[in-house]
């Protein structure tokens, strides 16, 4: 244990480019994308190996007979196989937990130098056997006394339907059954948002992701990744530059009848994988890095899913606030992790509500009114996509890098997830 | 213990071949409950149309109810009410409608219509009430609400508004009778001016499900006993210790299942010779056993020595729940089963509670079992309705000199429960029995421990010194 105490700092970060799922990073699985990230992370920020103490990384589709995917990409990538490892999975917010976690490390003086950040592929989802056929045929088979009679028995005792059809991964709420685009159809019902609103938001998310694209501003947060098929892959595949209103307008509404969230204004399944480099501040001068970004502040929250599914960033984000002592007046930058446009706008209102911030955050008055075209200066996951794991990483890795690059000091970070779960950071200029 | 015409009503095809033979058979519409814990928002997604006389002070504080609670609110009103359920609403994603017209649209069942008729200032503005619900009643959906809010006449100067207020008491409780068929229930809250701000655990208490068989009769809120805590929402009773008597069976046993579930630890005291029913309850809800007679003379000190012993003599909420009956008609009754009945439900009750009054913490409660008989009367029980009677005006009469200790005292009524003691009336009186309610059906010991469990709740403050009849709305009996 290392007794120096300084606050933990952001080196930098690097992510992987972000694909629609079942396209060119289909048979790559969540551990070979994350050994992509780290591998690009330390080519950009060279840093001797054993220097490296610890891994954190967040995933939301485990497979499930490793699921501590962060030991099997150190082992993968060749790092030194006594770096400890860790993954954690709290949904949307995966990678920022993986990023918190090393920071509190870091300032505890447990170690100095870890890499966090998270991956999913959502290609890669497993499918599998209905659990009642383990139920029966697991005692056949693992009984060395069975016969064939026994296994004869089994083999009537299936019923096909209902034991062999293999389960599709469920994407519903477990306590409510519903899809999260139902659950945000309800909300922008219960909130007033409309289709037109939300076109705009997600228009602005393609428009500026387009831009920075273009302009090359993610190049100094990006790898290219080889995939098996040989194909090199330099940029992200879901960002529509050139879409319109108009053509925004034109789509279906995906999760209800008359309903107003569409395929064009919520993010989609995706593959990708994102890592952060985080020190101990004097570890950094003495390595001779140059830091970005530092966290002042954080919280985590959850609210009642049949509720407002995702309404937490409401909270969580003001709380965020609070415990930096800082208020929206001292915020230069605010990204929040768009599932979809409906989510953020809902959370924007709230944000902005006297009520809700007595009712919730027992304030005397709203966090303050946000307008939706100040926020997510670079777009957000419904152009860039959203790997479950790897969001959380991303939004930090372009927020330092946006501090730097502004010269502007705060940055309010906030992300909702499934099981009403949220998350908010706040980062400072270094 | 069912009910065979209730379960007779479920059946689509038994009620069309009823209707074909054009049997004279009422189906009583089976109720709505809630066995769970409370929840925070009771009334989620529920349909709940709001309408006023006009605007006033409580218009807010019945807007930020309904939204906490997760209702889907419709508002009939001029602009400033729209404005205040809009700003309410808001804050928890829950912007009202507003209603257009006066009737509503046949697919459309709201769960209950919320009236406040707090600003009312004449008589003739009763008509606002007719109209509010003469066309949309009849759309109230099954097992619905019906609550009007008003300020009690003893606290209005001016008499033709104290009249009017009056003159609701008597709209709710015949509308009450009208809407009882399809289990739905009417309420009248009155409401003091200083109490305002206890109306929103009430509301929500006779909003939801647990209400389901207390109808037709005014509640009033008054900030008599001083507050020490803020009414919770959920696990309302965590950390209260409560005494219940006679908890071995029926309702008693159902009272203290229902307090331990909201967090209560619940000392069951019964008779030694309930001694394994008791235990075996106690050690269900992970309570205390107390086998004590209540009506021996040094109960208390029993009572006194124990809780002393256990919980350094602290005590939050002691339920009164013991009681007998021993029928006979007056002319034959001796004077033994007299004065044993009123020794069990009334002398007991008073002895006790002089004892343990200077032991109940701030913020106590103390619920008393009474019965729709003390109001009603009955044939061969002079004894049980006197008994009855006495606990009424015992509650009335000892709650003001509880107010600074701010504890309270009410008294429940029961009508007819389906219980072991219920189901020993001989069949012919007992289907009368169940019939002679607005509801036309017998309530369940859960519906009592429901009401009681509320009036033992922080939230419950602003109720002292009344009588809730949870009778179904019975049709002798105010």
């Amino acid at each position: 244990m290392n007794t120096t105490k300084s606050r933990a700092v952001i080196i930098g970060g690097i992510r992987t480019p972000f694909l629609r799922a079942f396209t060119d990073f289909m048979r790559i699985d969540t551990i070979a994308l994350g050994v992509a990230a780290i591998k690009g992370l330390l080519e950009r920020y060279p840093i001797p190996w054993k220097e490296i103490q610890g891994v954190i990384w967040g995933g939301v589709i485990l497979p499930s007979d490793y699921a501590n995917i962060a030991r099997e990409i150190v082992l993968d990538m060749g790092l030194p196989p006594e770096i400890e490892s860790l993954t954690v999975s709290r949904v949307c917010t995966s990678s920022l937990s993986a990023i918190t976690l090393a920071a509190s490390a870091i300032e505890r003086g447990d170690v100095d130098v870890m890499i966090a950040g998270g991956s999913d592929s959502t290609s890669n989802a497993e499918v599998k056997l209905p659990q009642s056929f383990v139920h029966k045929a697991a005692p056949v088979v693992m009984n060395s006394k069975s016969t064939v009679k026994d296994y004869f028995r089994l083999l009537a005792s299936l019923d096909f339907k209902k034991d062999i059809i293999p389960s599709r991964p469920s994407v519903r709420e477990r306590t409510t059954g519903e899809l999260m685009g139902e659950s945000a159809e309800k909300m922008a019902a219960r909130n007033g948002i409309t289709r037109k609103e939300q076109d705009l938001f997600a228009l602005q998310s393609h428009k500026r992701a387009a831009k920075a694209i273009e302009t090359g501003r993610f190049a100094c947060e990006m790898i290219s990744v080889d995939t098996p098929d040989g194909k090199r892959i330099h940029t992200d595949n879901i960002v529509r530059g050139d879409t319109s209103l108009e053509k925004l307008a034109k789509l279906k509404p995906a999760f209800a009848e008359n309903g107003t969230l569409t395929a064009g204004n919520s993010s989609s399944l995706t593959d990708g994988a994102a890592a952060v480099l985080i020190m101990n501040e004097e570890k950094a001068k003495s390595l001779g890095f140059t830091p970005l970004a530092s966290l002042r502040s954080w919280s985590y929250g959850a609210v009642d899913p049949k509720d407002q599914l995702l309404i937490g960033p409401a909270i969580s984000m003001p709380d965020a606030a609070r415990k930096a002592g800082m208020t929206l007046k001292d915020i230069d930058l605010i990204d929040i992790h768009e599932a979809f446009a409906a989510q953020v706008l809902c959370v924007l209102k709230m944000i902005g509500n006297d009520k809700f911030a007595q009712n919730r955050l027992g304030m005397e008055k709203a966090f303050g009114n946000i307008n939706p075209e100040s926020i997510n200066v670079h777009g957000g996951s419904i152009s860039l996509g959203h790997p479950f794991g790897a969001t959380g990483a991303r939004m930090v890795t372009t927020m330092a890098n946006e501090l730097k690059l502004t010269g502007k000091s705060t940055a309010l970070l906030g992300i909702c997830g499934a099981g009403g779960v949220s998350a908010a950071a706040i980062l400072e200029a270094v | 213990m069912t009910d065979f015409f209730v379960n007779l009503g479920k059946h689509p095809g038994s009620r069309k071949l009823i209707k074909l033979l054009k049997l004279p058979i009422v189906f009583p519409q089976e109720l709505s409950r809630s066995t769970t814990a409370w929840e925070v928002r009771p009334l989620e997604n529920m349909n709940i149309i709001v309408g006023n006389v006009r605007k006033t002070q409580l218009t807010s504080i019945i807007a930020k109810t309904l939204a906490s609670a997760g209702a889907d609110v419709h508002v009939q009103g001029d602009t400033s009410t729209l404005m205040v359920y809009n700003e309410e609403g808001t804050g928890y994603g829950r912007i009202p409608k507003q209603l257009q017209s006066n009737t509503l649209l046949d697919e459309f069942k709201p769960h209950a219509f919320v009236f406040d008729a707090s600003g009312m200032q004449t008589a003739s503005e009763l008509q606002v009430v007719y109209d509010f619900f003469q066309k949309k009643i009849k759309y109230l959906g099954t097992c619905g609400r019906m609550i009007i809010i008003a300020q009690h006449p003893s606290t209005i100067k001016d008499i033709e508004a104290a009249s009017a207020a009056r003159a609701l008491e008597g709209f709710v409780r015949s509308a009450g009778k009208e809407i009882g068929r399809n289990g739905s229930t009417s309420l009248i809250i009155y409401v003091d001016p200083e109490a305002h701000d206890r109306l929103e655990p009430v509301l929500r208490f006779f909003l939801s499900y647990r209400s389901a068989y207390v109808s037709g009769q005014p509640v009033h809120l008054s900030a008599n006993v001083k507050i020490h805590e803020l009414p919770y929402f959920t696990r309302p009773l965590d950390q209260k210790i409560a005494l219940v008597t006679g908890a071995a069976r029926g309702i008693g046993a159902c009272i203290a299942r229902t307090l331990a579930r909201e967090g209560a630890h619940v000392i069951c005291m019964d008779r030694p010779s309930e001694n394994e029913p008791c235990a075996r309850l106690a050690d269900e809800i992970h309570g205390t056993l107390l086998l004590c007679d209540i009506t021996s003379p040094d109960a208390f000190n029993s009572i006194l020595d124990f809780i002393q012993k256990k919980w350094n003599g602290k005590l939050d909420i002691v339920i009164h729940n013991a009681g007998i009956t021993r029928d006979k008609m007056l002319v034959n009754m001796t004077s033994e089963i007299w004065s044993q009945v009123l020794e069990v439900n009334l002398i007991s009750i008073i002895r006790v509670n002089q004892a343990l009054i200077p032991h109940i913490q701030k913020d106590g409660r103390i619920v008393c079992l009474s019965s729709i008989a003390g109001i009603a009367g009955n044939t061969g029980q002079t004894n049980y309705s006197a008994s009855k009677a006495g606990v009424m005006g015992y509650v009335q009469a000892l709650a003001p000199t509880l107010y600074d200790n701010s504890i309270t005292i009410n008294a429940v009524a029961p009508g007819f429960i389906e219980t072991q003691m219920t189901s020993t009336i001989p069949l012919a009186t007992r289907e009368v029995a169940r019939r002679l309610s607005s509801l036309a059906q017998g309530g369940l010991p859960e519906d009592v421990a429901e009401v009681v469990t509320f009036l033992s709740s922080p939230g419950a403050s602003g109720i002292t010194g009344e009588v809730l009849r949870i009778c179904g709305g019975n049709f002798i009996g105010a």
